[in-house]
């Protein structure tokens, strides 16, 4: 896989913010490249060249604050996403992050606009990111957002740092909106997707190959009635799916009432996980040979075709992203202010950014 | 020729208003502060704003862009001169029912938003208390929520495209139906930004399903802290209901003279909550609100009988702010946000406040989200009054600031907190903000002067904004 993280380059883990800003800032003056890690599982996108200095994160990763009673937490942004969910279920809360996070990281997940299989009922990663601290390519530390969770005070920088692959600046810490988790919560597997519409607003519709499940949540009364009205057959709790595996894996992106459409679309040897009324299908195949079919039928349905990974030389002429988005002249514009050198993962977004 | 010739040759004489009684009329929003606008426009195409953008360049004046005029930050007051640009002719809605979303000018009001999805057995969830006469586009600009927006999210949640005017004229498609539209997210930085990065023409906005089914309960207590502590019990529970709304007693008793709703004005807190969904599940939600509201202390309990009870419990709600004008000429009212943990100190401390000011203060909040609304209510007439009004009005949002909390939570900075914005960020991050602006907006074009505070850029590398003397276009 391209995928990884450079091992000709020098490690360095900063502990503090200061550190950070402080490497940053000499990147710029020599012109290094930092690609920057957290987990290290999603290295995939784009088209970065090879780095000189690889920037581990995993140094800044404490739970700054944490007061259940206000519904939100800050932290480093080097935490493991599977840590601070294990820590926030101590006291039935959640920050709706991926539920099968590997090693990823909180800030790996908010760079890279990942979000929970459960966006359709409680939005995704770009909803919840309250306030963002990031330390820009020629080392300044910029706060933007606050810890409340609800805020209107300038430019809402933190949405604007997700899915931005480091491009304004290196993700040092967030604060992020909590959600109570209720008691009760069931799986239903059904065979038709109709069947999902007993249910007003469920936890998540997601596909994969071989299964169609609804996901529940709420009080045992909302639970029982609502799984029982599914008809299917009912496990307690949750057992979410991890993304498919293979040596390409792809983000596909529609309308989502195209999603069974998308689905039809694919190669009958590809493996995906489509999450429902959402539009977003996440799939891995052995080749990308049908890939730009996909992609030109996504992108005329509004929808876009993304690689998340592929092996070396394997995209032949296939672009990471696809179309240009609108409003690349601003992008680079506004990237250039927060990163002048471009040092920071360049080449991961799209346009070649 | 003159900037009122090229904009009549564009829009027709009936749609550039220039007399003096006309730009009276749009020379502010709902807040007290003036501007004073060169005309008044109505475009009714985004082809005639794009237009409207490329002569106001060339002129070198400011558009403020203004739908309903109901902002409070005075966002919408022309204070720099200018263009006044009214976005209410542009008021096309064009749902699509299968991806549960709508294309809405930005004119659209955000009430006939909602009517027009109700056949589809859908709605739009952000109801600002204004939403009967508040549009799409103010929404978009201030990020607006209302009391539905704790479990469902602000405006911001909301958009998931827009079409919008920026420097130049030039026309962006920003986001779409689909997720996660590749690059860096525009649409995100441009709602919230009060129309100072251009002028936002139509929003594709995302519709929820109408719920099934709905409870509406008021609680009341002897203490402020009996309601803030059910408010926290039930979100510990794990339950996030769709509104948690609490009003103190002095809002109760001008809410119920002006209303005759039933409201009980002998108690020191009322909470209104609110569950929707699946019957099953408001049946069971609303039994653990009642349970949790009487371990609180909570006195008596009403729970919606039908529609028309929901409404009056609501309607005492939604038009607190209206029933307070029957008690005084002027109010002034501050939005702010405190961490939910930190709500009882933080009433305490805006009332000891209000008292070292000798001026009443209302209290009705948005209790699930630690959003205040202090409301002073006062004669204006009176002397030295409407310094008295800012400087205890500062205080207290300086004491929501000294408690993490943020300066604004739904009505923006416009121009009344501009200068406070230097008591919540510092140098760096207000220079950080003013580069966005710069980038989007390099002659100043949009909505100037509002926001940041003026010399936020703190670092120049001769870039290539000019800087905009004050009064320079009036």
């Amino acid at each position: 896989m391209t995928g990884g993280v450079e091992s000709g380059s020098d490690h360095v883990a900063p502990s503090d913010i200061d550190t950070l800003a402080a490497i940053l800032r000499r990147a710029t003056d020599s012109s290094s490249v930092v690609q920057v890690v957290g987990g290290g599982t999603r290295q995939g996108y784009g088209s970065p060249p090879p780095p000189d200095i690889v920037l581990e994160m995993g140094a800044m990763a404490d739970i700054e604050t944490w007061d259940p009673d206000d519904l939100t937490v800050t932290v480093g942004a080097g935490m493991p996403v599977a840590e601070l969910e294990a820590t926030l279920a101590t006291r039935s809360q959640t920050a709706v992050l991926p539920e099968v996070p590997g090693a990823s990281t909180v800030g790996g997940v908010i760079a890279a606009g990942v979000s929970s299989l459960r966006r359709g009922r409680l939005l995704g990663t770009r909803e919840r990111v309250l306030e963002t601290t990031l330390v820009t390519g020629d080392g300044r530390i910029v706060r933007g957002g606050g810890r409340v969770v609800k805020n209107v005070t300038g430019y809402d920088l933190p949405r604007l740092v997700v899915g931005a692959f480091g491009s304004l600046g290196v993700i040092a810490t967030v604060c992020l909106k909590l959600w109570s988790t209720p008691p009760a919560s069931a799986t239903v597997e059904i065979d038709d997707l109709e069947a999902a519409t007993k249910v007003t607003r469920p936890l998540a519709v997601l596909e994969e190959n071989m299964a169609k499940r609804v996901f529940l949540w709420g009080t045992r009364e909302e639970v029982a009635a609502t799984s029982a009205r599914l008809g299917g057959a009912i496990t307690e709790g949750h057992q979410w799916p991890p993304d498919p595996g293979g040596p390409f894996r792809w983000s596909l992106r529609v309308p989502p009432a195209l999603t069974s459409a998308a689905i039809a679309l694919l190669p009958p040897d590809w493996r995906y996980l489509a999450i429902h009324r959402v539009g977003e299908v996440r799939a891995a195949s052995e080749d990308a040979a049908e890939a730009a079919g996909i992609r030109v039928w996504a992108e005329e349905n509004g929808g876009s075709l993304v690689v998340v990974d592929a092996p070396p030389g394997g995209l032949v002429g296939l672009d990471p992203w696809g179309a240009p988005p609108a409003g690349l002249g601003i992008q680079r514009r506004l990237i250039a202010q927060f990163d002048p050198g471009r040092i920071i993962n360049p080449g991961r977004l799209p346009g070649g950014i | 020729m003159t900037l009122i010739d090229e904009l009549r040759l564009l829009l027709g004489v009936d749609r550039v208003l220039d007399a003096a009684v006309e730009l009276y009329l749009y020379s502010r929003d709902a807040s007290l502060m003036r501007g004073e606008a060169t005309c008044v426009v109505f475009p009714e195409t985004t082809d005639e704003v794009s237009t409207v953008v490329r002569i106001a360049e060339a002129h070198r004046v400011p558009i403020v862009a203004r739908g309903a005029g109901t902002g409070l930050t005075a966002g919408a007051s022309p204070t720099e001169g200018g263009i006044v640009l009214v976005t209410t002719a542009m008021n096309q809605i064009e749902i699509d029912p299968d991806n549960r979303t709508a294309w809405v000018g930005s004119g659209v009001i955000n009430l006939d938003l909602t009517r027009a999805a109700e056949p589809y057995g859908l709605h739009f969830a952000p109801d600002p208390s204004s939403q009967s006469a508040c549009t799409i586009g103010g929404n978009v600009a201030n990020n607006s929520g209302g009391a539905h927006c704790l479990a469902e999210g602000a405006t911001t949640s909301h958009v998931l495209g827009l079409e919008v005017v920026v420097a130049g004229g030039e026309v962006l498609l920003l986001g779409g139906k689909a997720p996660d539209r590749p690059g860096l997210d525009l649409k995100g930085l441009i709602v919230g930004s009060e129309g100072t990065l251009g002028v936002v023409t139509r929003a594709l906005v995302r519709l929820l399903p109408l719920e099934t089914d709905v409870r509406t309960l008021l609680l009341d207590f002897d203490h402020l802290s009996g309601a803030t502590k059910t408010v926290s019990d039930v979100i510990a529970s794990g339950l996030v209901p769709a509104a948690l709304e609490i009003m103190d007693q002095k809002m109760t008793i001008a809410v119920e003279n002006w209303l005759h709703a039933g409201l009980p004005t002998a108690a020191a807190a009322v909470l209104l909550a609110e569950v929707v969904g699946d019957p099953e599940a408001v049946e069971a939600e609303a039994a653990l609100i009642d349970r949790i509201g009487r371990e609180n202390g909570a006195g008596t309990i009403q729970i919606a009988r039908d529609e028309a009870h929901r409404d009056t419990l609501w309607k005492g709600r939604k038009s607190a702010f209206g029933a307070v004008a029957q008690v005084a000429p002027d109010y002034y009212l501050h939005d702010t946000v405190v961490p939910r943990s930190r709500l009882v100190e933080t009433m305490e401390e805006i009332q000891a406040i209000a008292d070292r000011y000798q001026l009443d203060v209302y209290n009705v909040f948005h209790a699930g989200d630690g959003n205040l609304h202090p409301l002073m209510a006062f004669d204006a007439s009176q002397p030295g009054m409407m310094e008295r009004v800012h400087q205890a009005g500062e205080e207290m949002v300086a004491a929501c600031l000294r408690r993490g909390g943020a300066l604004s939570g739904e009505h923006g900075i416009g121009l009344e907190k501009r200068d406070m914005m230097r008591a919540g960020f510092t140098e760096l991050d207000l220079d950080a903000q003013a580069r966005l602006k710069e980038v989007f907006d390099p002659a100043a074009t949009f909505n100037p002067a509002k926001v940041l505070p003026q010399g936020s850029r703190c670092f120049d590398f001769g870039g290539t904004r000019r800087e905009i003397p004050d009064g320079a276009w009036i």
